[in-house]
C-alpha cells in the first residue's frame, strides 16, 4: 500500500520482496513480484494479501477507496496494519501512527478484534510459532476475534472455526524491516543483536510465511486435525 | 286438533301458594273450633282457590309432517368391484318401491364418492351431513347401501331413528392382498433396507400355501419370487441408484378374488447418498483453494478431505521438523487404498513433482473408469511440462494442453450446449447484464488453451470461444476441466463478480452423479393427480412421451420446450395408481396417490364396524345376496328388523298451525258457587 512517503514504501517493497523470496524459496507458493498499490485508482480484487505501513502523515483515504477497502475486506481479503512502532508504544495508543491507525480504521468494517490467541490457525499455517515479531518484538498483535459460540471441543487441540480468514492483522512490529532485502538479495537492516537477532528474524519471516499461508489456505490447517478420521471413516 | 287441559293461574303461583296456605289454616282453625260448616268453608276455599289457579283447555290446530327416510347409497371404490354396483343399484330400487308404498314417508337418497385423497370411505360423514339438513323429529329411519368398510365410524352422529344396513357382497367372498408395512421414504444408496411384506387372505379363501410374487424396480422386467401367504415377510432392498426408486411388488390374480386393485403395492424411495466424500488434491496455496474450502466445506452433505502441497520435495529450509506444522501426504492411504471410498477427486492447480507415483495415478484413471470421477481445476501449470496431463491420467482428460496460456481478459461465455447442459444452465440469469446482450458477470484474465478431443461437451468458453469448462464420460465415471484458475474473480466481487459458487457446486454435484443434474433426465412432479411433465435433454427437440396408465391405456402427449433442453407439459391423471412414461430413450415411473389405497385394505363385506352402531337404534344387518326385504312400521323403541324386513319408525311429527286457550269455567260460575258454598256455611253455622 502506498503511504506517499517514498522511503516507507521502498521498505514496503523491500520486506515483500524478501517476504516472497523466502516464500519461494521454502514452500510452494511462488508469488509474483509485490506491487505497490494506490488505493484511489488500483483495483484491489487480485490481490490476496495487502500490507500497509501506517505513517503520521498519510492522507485518509477517499469515500470511494473506503467503498473498494470494505468491500476487499468482506470478500476475502487481508490487510496488514502495521504501525511500525513497538518500541516506543503500546498498540492503540499514543504514537503518532497509533492515532493515524485509529483514523483510517474509524471508517473500515472491522470486526471485533483479540490479540492472537495461542490456537490461532495463524500460529500452524506452515511454521509453528507462538511469537510474531518483525524488527521489533512486541506480543501486542491483533486479529479478528474468535466467535463466542466458538467453544474448545474436548479432544480437540483447536477451536475448531469457519474458513473465514482475519480481514486485517494490526501490529506494530516493523515487518517489512525485517523482511527487507535489497534487489541483489542481502538484508537491508539489521534486527537485534548477534544470534538471537538472527534469530528474531528468521522467526518475523516465518510470521510472514504462515500469514502468507493463511491468506491463501485459510483454515486449512485446522481441518486437517480432523483428517485421520475422515481417513479411519472412509470405507466403513 | 288435540285438547289439553292447562292451569293458567290469575295470580303468580307463590302468591297462591300463600293463599292456599292461609285457607288450609282457616280450615284447621274451624275444624279445631268443632264448626259445623268447616266442610262448606273449606269447599268454598277450595272453589276461591280453582278460580284462581284458571284451569283452562288449550287446544291446537296441527299439521300433520311426512316421515323423512335416509337412504345413503355408498359409491366408494369398493363399492364397484365384483357385482356390488349391480347390487347398490338393485337394493335402491328395492328401498324405493318400498318406501313408496308407505303412507306420508318421503326417501332421500344420498350418495357417497371416495373421500378426498386417500380418507376412504367417510359412510358417518356423509350421515352426519344428511342428517344436519333434515329436522331430527322427521327423520323415521336410516338405510345404509354399503359393504359395511367404512373409515370414520368414530364420526357416527345421534342417531333418532333404527339404522340398517343392506350389505352389498357375497357369502363367498374372499379376497388375496399385498400389504408392505414398513416402507421408508428415504433410504440411503449401498445400504440395506428392510420392507416387511405380508401376502394376506380374507374371507373365504381358498387353501394356498405360497404365491408368486413379481419385484419390479423402476418398471424393469420383474424378478418372482414364491412367497408364503399369511406370513410377516422381510425383503432386504438395496436401492440401485439416488434419486427415487419405484418398487412395484405385484402378486398375481387369483381365479375368483374380488379385486386384484390390493395385488399391488407401489412404493417409492427416495435413495440419497450418505456422505458425499470430496478428496480435495491443491498443487500449490493460492487466491482460489479458498474458494473451493468454502464451496466445498458450506455442504453439510459433503465431508471433504482436503491436502494442500505446502511444501514441494525439493524445498528444504533447514528448520527442525519440530517447529514445522507440515504433514506427510498420505499418497498410499488416498490413493490405492481408499480411492474408491471417494465420489469425487478434484485436482486444484495440482502439478507432477513427484509426489503422486505414475501408478498411483494410473489407479485414478481406473477408479474413473469404474465409476470415479475427477475434476481438474487448472492454472498456468497445466500448460507446462509439469502438466497433469502429462500423466497417465492424461488420456481420459477432457482437453489436452497445447502449451499456450493466454493472460488476457476475457467474459466467460455459456456455449450452445452449455444453455442445455444441467450444470450451466440458466446460470447467466443468476448474473443479468443490465446493459444488454450477454451474461453480466466479471471477466477472468487467464486462460490455458487446450484441444478438447471429440466425445467431450464444452459448456463454457473464454477468450475467442477456447474451451474454458469442458465435461466427459469416462467408462462409467466422469471427468471435467476448467481451463482457467480465476473463477475465484467471481467469487471476489471483481467487476460485480458472478455466479461462482453455484457453478462450482452444479458442476461438483454433476460429477458426483447427483440425479437433478442429469443430462438426459424425464420425471415427473406430481401435485395431487396434476402431473407436471419435465424432459430435459442435450437435443434441440424431443419426441412425444407415451404415458402408459395403471389400467394398461396409453396417451401420447407432447412436450414444449419452456427453456433450452427443457420440455414440459402438464397433465391431469384420471386416476390414482402407477403410471410409466416413454419417450423412446427416457424411461420414468411414477405412483400417483397412495401406494395401496385404503379402500381395498378390506373388501370383504362385513357389518362388524357397524354392528354397535346399528344394534343401538334396533336395526338390523341385511345382506343383498339374500333378497328383497319389506319395509314396515313399527313403534320407536320396538325390535325393527327380522327375516326379510327392516323397520321404520312413524315419527307423527307436526306443525301447529294455531293455538287457542279457553278457561273452563267462567268467573261468574266460580263466584256464584263460592258464595252459595259461604251462605251455605253461614246458614249452617248459624243455626246453631
Amino acid at each position: 500500500m502506498l503511504t506517499g512517503d517514498a522511503t516507507t514504501d521502498e521498505v514496503a517493497e523491500a520486506g515483500l520482496r524478501g517476504l516472497s523470496q523466502t516464500l519461494f524459496r521454502r514452500t510452494s507458493i511462488e508469488p509474483a513480484a509485490p506491487l505497490g498499490v494506490d488505493l484511489e485508482t488500483d483495483e484491489l480484487a487480485f490481490f490476496p494479501f495487502l500490507y500497509w505501513p501506517v505513517t503520521a502523515d498519510q492522507p485518509l483515504p477517499s469515500r470511494e477507496a473506503y467503498g473498494k477497502l470494505n468491500r476487499y475486506l468482506r470478500s476475502g481479503g487481508m490487510i496488514l496494519f502495521d504501525t511500525r512502532d513497538a518500541d516506543t508504544a503500546r498498540f492503540g495508543s499514543g504514537s503518532p501512527e497509533g492515532r493515524k491507525l485509529q483514523a483510517i480504521a474509524r471508517s473500515l468494517d472491522i470486526p471485533p478484534l483479540e490479540p492472537i490467541p495461542s490456537d490461532h490457525v495463524l500460529t500452524r499455517t506452515f511454521y509453528l510459532l507462538q511469537d510474531f515479531p518483525g524488527r521489533y518484538a512486541s506480543r501486542d498483535v491483533w486479529v479478528e476475534a474468535a466467535p463466542v459460540d466458538a467453544e474448545q471441543v474436548e479432544g480437540m487441540p483447536f477451536r475448531n472455526l469457519n474458513d473465514g480468514v482475519t480481514p486485517v492483522i494490526i501490529g506494530g512490529n516493523d515487518w517489512a524491516r525485517a523482511w527487507a532485502v535489497d534487489t541483489s538479495g542481502r538484508r537491508m537492516f539489521p534486527v537485534g543483536r548477534g544470534m538471537s537477532g538472527e534469530r528474531q528474524r528468521e522467526i518475523a519471516l516465518r510470521f510472514g510465511v504462515n500469514v502468507i499461508m493463511h491468506v491463501l489456505t485459510g483454515n486449512y490447517k485446522s481441518d486437517q486435525v480432523h483428517v485421520p478420521d475422515l481417513l479411519d471413516r472412509l470405507g466403513q | 286438533m288435540t285438547g289439553t287441559l292447562v292451569l293458567d293461574p290469575l295470580i303468580p303461583l307463590p302468591l297462591l301458594a300463600i293463599v292456599a296456605a292461609l285457607a288450609l289454616a282457616a280450615l284447621i282453625l274451624s275444624v279445631w273450633r268443632r264448626l259445623p260448616g268447616w266442610w262448606l268453608r273449606g269447599l268454598a276455599g277450595a272453589v276461591l282457590l280453582t278460580a284462581l289457579a284458571n284451569p283452562a283447555i288449550q287446544q291446537e290446530d296441527r299439521e300433520p309432517l311426512s316421515d323423512i327416510v335416509m337412504v345413503v347409497v355408498d359409491e366408494s371404490a369398493s363399492q364397484r368391484i365384483s357385482d356390488r354396483a349391480d347390487q347398490n343399484a338393485a337394493a335402491l330400487d328395492n328401498v324405493t318401491a318400498e318406501l313408496a308404498r308407505q303412507p306420508n314417508t318421503e326417501m332421500r337418497v344420498v350418495t357417497l364418492a371416495d373421500g378426498e385423497g386417500d380418507l376412504g370411505t367417510t359412510l358417518m360423514t356423509a350421515v352426519s351431513e344428511a342428517l344436519a339438513e333434515e329436522p331430527q323429529a322427521r327423520v323415521a329411519g336410516i338405510i345404509l347401501i354399503s359393504d359395511g368398510r367404512l373409515h370414520d365410524i368414530e364420526r357416527a352422529p345421534n342417531l333418532p331413528a333404527p339404522m340398517h344396513l343392506m350389505m352389498t357382497g357375497q357369502p363367498g367372498d374372499w379376497d388375496r392382498r399385498l400389504i408392505v408395512s414398513n416402507a421408508p421414504a428415504f433410504a440411503i444408496l449401498g445400504e440395506e433396507v428392510n420392507l416387511t411384506l405380508r401376502i394376506e387372505d380374507q374371507g373365504d379363501a381358498p387353501d394356498a400355501q405360497s404365491v408368486l410374487l413379481s419385484i419390479s424396480i423402476d418398471g424393469d422386467a420383474p424378478l418372482t419370487v414364491p412367497v408364503p401367504i399369511g406370513e410377516d415377510i422381510q425383503l432386504p432392498v438395496t436401492l440401485p441408484h439416488g434419486g427415487m426408486n419405484v418398487l412395484q411388488f405385484t402378486i398375481p390374480d387369483a381365479e375368483g378374488e374380488l379385486t386384484n386393485r390390493n395385488n399391488a403395492a407401489v412404493i417409492q424411495i427416495n435413495g440419497v447418498r450418505d456422505r458425499l466424500r470430496v478428496l480435495l488434491v491443491s498443487g500449490e496455496p493460492h487466491p482460489g483453494e479458498r474458494t473451493w474450502r468454502n464451496l466445498l466445506k458450506s455442504d453439510p452433505s459433503v465431508d471433504l478431505v482436503h491436502f494442500t502441497i505446502l511444501r514441494p520435495p525439493e524445498k528444504q529450509d533447514g528448520v527442525p521438523v519440530n517447529e514445522l506444522s507440515l504433514i506427510a501426504f498420505p499418497t498410499r492411504e488416498l490413493f490405492l487404498e481408499k480411492i474408491d471410498d471417494f465420489d469425487l477427486i478434484i485436482f486444484d492447480r495440482y502439478r507432477r513433482r513427484g509426489i503422486l507415483p505414475s501408478s498411483y495415478l494410473e489407479n485414478i484413471r481406473n477408479y474413473v473408469e469404474n465409476g470415479g470421477a475427477v475434476l481438474i481445476s487448472s492454472g498456468p501449470e497445466y500448460g507446462g511440462a509439469e502438466s497433469i496431463y502429462r500423466s497417465p491420467l492424461g488420456a481420459i482428460l477432457p482437453g489436452a494442453p497445447t502449451a499456450r496460456v493466454f493472460e488476457e481478459g476475457f467474459v466467460p461465455q455459456i456455449t450452445d450446449v452449455g444453455q442445455r447442459h444441467p450444470v450451466t444452465e440458466q446460470l447467466d440469469l443468476l448474473s443479468p447484464n443490465p446493459e444488454g446482450d450477454g451474461p453480466g458477470w466479471g471477466r477472468w484474465f487467464r486462460l490455458v488453451d487446450v484441444l478438447v478431443p471429440e466425445a467431450a461437451m464444452t459448456v463454457m468458453a473464454g477468450l475467442d470461444d477456447r474451451p474454458l469448462l469442458t465435461l466427459n464420460r469416462i467408462g462409467e465415471g466422469r471427468v471435467s476441466l476448467i481451463a482457467s484458475d480465476h473463477s475465484w474473480l467471481w467469487d471476489r466481487g471483481y467487476e460485480g463478480g458472478g455466479p461462482q459458487l453455484e457453478l462450482l457446486r452444479r458442476l461438483a454435484h454433476w460429477m458426483m452423479k447427483e440425479p437433478e443434474l442429469e443430462e438426459e433426465a424425464l420425471w415427473v412432479e406430481p401435485t395431487g393427480q396434476t402431473m407436471r411433465i419435465i424432459r430435459r435433454t442435450l437435443d434441440a427437440e424431443t419426441g412425444t412421451v407415451t404415458v402408459t396408465g395403471p389400467d394398461g391405456t396409453e396417451t401420447e402427449l407432447t412436450l414444449e420446450e419452456v427453456s433450452p433442453g427443457r420440455f414440459e407439459t402438464v397433465w391431469d391423471a384420471p386416476e390414482i395408481g402407477l403410471y410409466r412414461l416413454d419417450d423412446g430413450e427416457e424411461t420414468a415411473v411414477i405412483a400417483l396417490g397412495p401406494s395401496a389405497p385404503r379402500e381395498f385394505e378390506q373388501t370383504i363385506a362385513s357389518a362388524e364396524a357397524l354392528e354397535p352402531l346399528i344394534s343401538g337404534t334396533n336395526g338390523g344387518v341385511m345382506p343383498i345376496s339374500a333378497g328383497e326385504i319389506d319395509i314396515r312400521t313399527v313403534r320407536p323403541g320396538r325390535p325393527a328388523a327380522g327375516r326379510g324386513w327392516i323397520g321404520i319408525t312413524p315419527r307423527e311429527a307436526y306443525r301447529t298451525a294455531e293455538i287457542s286457550i279457553t278457561s273452563l269455567l267462567p268467573a261468574w260460575a266460580y263466584l256464584l258457587l263460592a258464595s252459595l258454598l259461604i251462605v251455605g256455611a253461614w246458614l249452617r253455622e248459624g243455626r246453631r
